[in-house]
């Protein structure tokens, strides 16, 4: 049995998509979306998911989606049905929007379990599988926070609720048996969070001096530098087994990445968003990296169980994401 | 026999191994590495398909794969067993020119289904709601609209009277088909205005009903709104919104929100050009009932003139950005029709 090799310096991500390549699978994907009346993009998904999951090498092997396009449409077609009548019902019975919302969020935890484990279960590396093992008390915990203590303590609740959502995701994530476990505390991120807001200050007096004109730039470079420092912490506190991992995004960097990204798909009137995409991917994913004294051979199969889709979908129409 | 070079993983454990696969002559492939050796016969082997130059799976009976980036090794051994859909896919996605055929192609099928496609969907289905449906639909459009902008009328019960016998005498026109229900309202907010809701409800606003100099003319506002009734464009409009904002956000749905964005701009400037549609549709109606029962089409004329005198200055901006046409133009319409 040879190991492929047992790396003592960390090792990065490695992204090898091309956006010339994408744009020509994003357009046929697009294409046949809309000439189906979107029935294709549920195979658009997963054609679009295989190309980056099989573009990201780690230690020479790639990661691999296996989704199922035909579950992914079973979700799709319940979740537009479900859509379509709330809108429906909404514009018509104005009283009975809010019993619908009730439902609905009644229903919002099974579905972001749901949405977690199909996509963790369908990403492999290695022939062996990702898994997701919250429960749907977890995910209900987590919403009745940021849904009413956020609110209620005028949003002082935010760090300790970003926290405990990154917590709960990577702490019931798993790599075949192995799971990953996470050691950022909740004042971790209110340290972050304070650094944040006085970054926002700066935005405030930098939007003022400039009268107005810098408003949208260092808007972006708010957002760049409170999503480059909270990934940054997220992933130096996260462990799988011996590995440890890093990020090395910066402020800076993710600024000039949005920027650019904006300003192309713009001028191109959305023509470049493949290419804002592949810029994206190797940005991120390159920038994160492993360390390991043992290399990545000892990780064992879990037992399976299969997944359905429909909370894939719902999770994905309805924005929530864990942002991995 | 040629052989690609690929990992090999059990499944079992995260291990790889270095192997050489490839086809012998009985079509049996072979898997070769350190202290591995390991055949299936082609058939029992499925191999993932090509998408642009990502990583290619072998899926072994064990659960057991291979994996590698030589996509035109795993072409060539599978080439036979490729389905014609898969081989015909990764060939539109390789020339440049194909994929811009497919740019031509989406916009044009984009455009045509939000112009023709939705509002002929929203037609058929409109018409075919069960009454039921479509009353409960009234009911509650009148609750909300007396509950955010409406008021109680003040004008006499007896004027009241005429104009619903009015109503009626039209409604047993032969192609008025009855069935409507005349309600006053204070307009409020919404000024000298007349309203039609689905099942057959018109409300006519005190303030129009003052304005008004000739009760023939408030029969052609009448007129109008039987017009709408009859084409059922309330529903219609309800259908059309909700049909296209789902099909954005099915269709667009792995895009950017920039540019979800871009693509409901010109979405807006369709809507508001079948509002005017069904404007000119429910005049049309209106100017040709007027001529069947020997009315001078100048009363529809004036009425209009006096409703957009009446509105405060400005509020009806150039044509192609109202949700009416413009008030001019209908006037013109009137007095232009034989």
């Amino acid at each position: 049995m040879s190991e492929l090799y047992r790396p003592a310096e960390p090792v990065a991500l490695q992204f090898t998509g091309s956006a010339g390549e994408y744009f020509r699978i994003w357009i046929v994907n697009l294409c046949l979306s809309v000439l189906t009346l979107g029935i294709y993009s549920a195979w658009a998904k997963v054609r679009r998911k295989r190309y980056f999951y099989g573009s990201t090498l780690l230690e020479g092997s790639a990661f691999e989606y296996l989704g199922n396009p035909v579950a992914i449409l079973k979700g799709r077609i319940i979740v537009v049905l479900a859509f379509a009548a709330y809108s429906v019902l909404q514009q018509i019975y104005a009283a009975f929007s809010l019993v619908l919302l009730v439902v609905i969020l009644v229903f919002l935890p099974w579905v972001i379990q749901r949405a977690l484990q199909f996509n963790a279960r369908n990403s492999t590396h290695r022939n062996l599988r990702f898994g997701f093992h919250g429960t749907k008390m977890d995910i209900f915990g987590l919403l009745l926070i940021g849904g009413l203590l956020v609110p209620m303590t005028l949003g002082m609740a935010y760090p300790f609720y970003f926290a405990m959502k990154r917590r709960i995701f990577v702490d019931n994530s798993a790599y075949g048996e192995q799971r990953f476990s996470f050691s950022a505390t909740t004042g971790d991120y209110y340290v972050a969070a304070l650094k944040v807001s006085l970054a926002f200050i700066g935005f405030l007096v930098g939007s003022i001096v400039t009268l107005g004109i810098g408003l949208l730039p260092l808007y972006l470079l708010l957002r760049a530098y409170a999503e480059a420092s909270f990934a940054r912490l997220a992933w130096r506190n996260t462990m799988l087994g011996g590995i440890r991992f890093d990020c090395g995004w910066t402020a800076g960097g993710l600024f000039k990445l949005y920027f650019v990204n904006a300003l192309a798909v713009l001028v191109s009137f959305g023509l470049l968003v493949p290419w804002a995409a592949i810029r994206s991917a190797r940005y991120k994913l390159e920038r994160i990296s492993l360390q390991s004294e043992h290399g990545l051979g000892g990780f064992f199969a879990a037992a399976q169980e299969n997944v359905g889709a429909v909370g894939d979908e719902a999770g994905e129409l309805l924005g929530f994401d864990f942002g991995l | 026999m040629t052989a690609i070079r690929a990992l090999y993983f059990d499944g079992k454990s995260s291990a790889g191994h270095q192997v050489t696969v490839g086809l012998d002559a009985q079509r049996v492939l072979r898997v070769r590495g350190a202290g591995i050796e390991l055949g299936w016969p082609l058939g029992e082997v499925r191999a993932s398909g090509r998408i642009g130059s990502s990583w290619r799976t072998l899926y072994f009976p064990d659960g057991s794969q291979c994996e590698t980036a030589d996509n035109d090794g795993v072409d060539q051994m599978f080439e036979s067993r490729e389905p014609r859909a898969a081989r015909l896919l990764h060939r539109w996605e390789s020339g440049l020119g194909y994929a811009l055929a497919a740019v031509v192609i989406t916009v044009s099928a984009a455009f045509a289904g939000i112009y023709w496609g939705i509002p002929a969907l929203a037609k058929r289905v409109a018409f075919a709601l069960p009454a039921a449906t479509e009353s409960l639909i009234g009911r509650d459009a009148l609750a909300a609209l007396d509950r955010f902008v409406l008021a109680l009328s003040r004008l006499p019960a007896e004027r009241q009277d005429t104009l619903r016998k009015l109503l009626a005498g039209m409604s047993s026109d032969k192609d008025g088909a009855g069935g409507y229900r005349l309600e006053f309202r204070w307009g409020g907010r919404a000024g000298a205005n007349a309203l039609a809701l689905p099942a057959g409800i018109i409300i006519l606003t005190d303030e129009l009903v003052a304005l008004s100099k000739d009760d023939r003319e408030l029969e052609a506002v009448l007129a109008h709104e039987i017009g709408h009734l009859r084409q059922r464009h309330i529903l219609r409009h309800i259908l059309q919104d909700s049909a296209t904002a789902l099909l954005i956000a099915v269709t667009v749905g792995d895009i950017t929100s920039l540019t979800s964005l871009a693509a409901a701009a010109p979405t807006l400037l369709l809507q508001a050009k079948f509002s005017r549609d069904f404007e000119r549709e429910a005049d049309d109606f209106a100017l040709d009932y007027l001529a069947r029962r020997g009315i001078p089409l100048e009363v529809f004329a004036a009425i209009l003139q006096r409703m957009d005198e009446k509105r405060p200055a400005g509020k009806d901006g150039p044509n192609y950005l109202s949700t009416h046409p413009a008030t001019r133009e209908r006037i013109e319409r009137a007095r232009g029709a034989r």
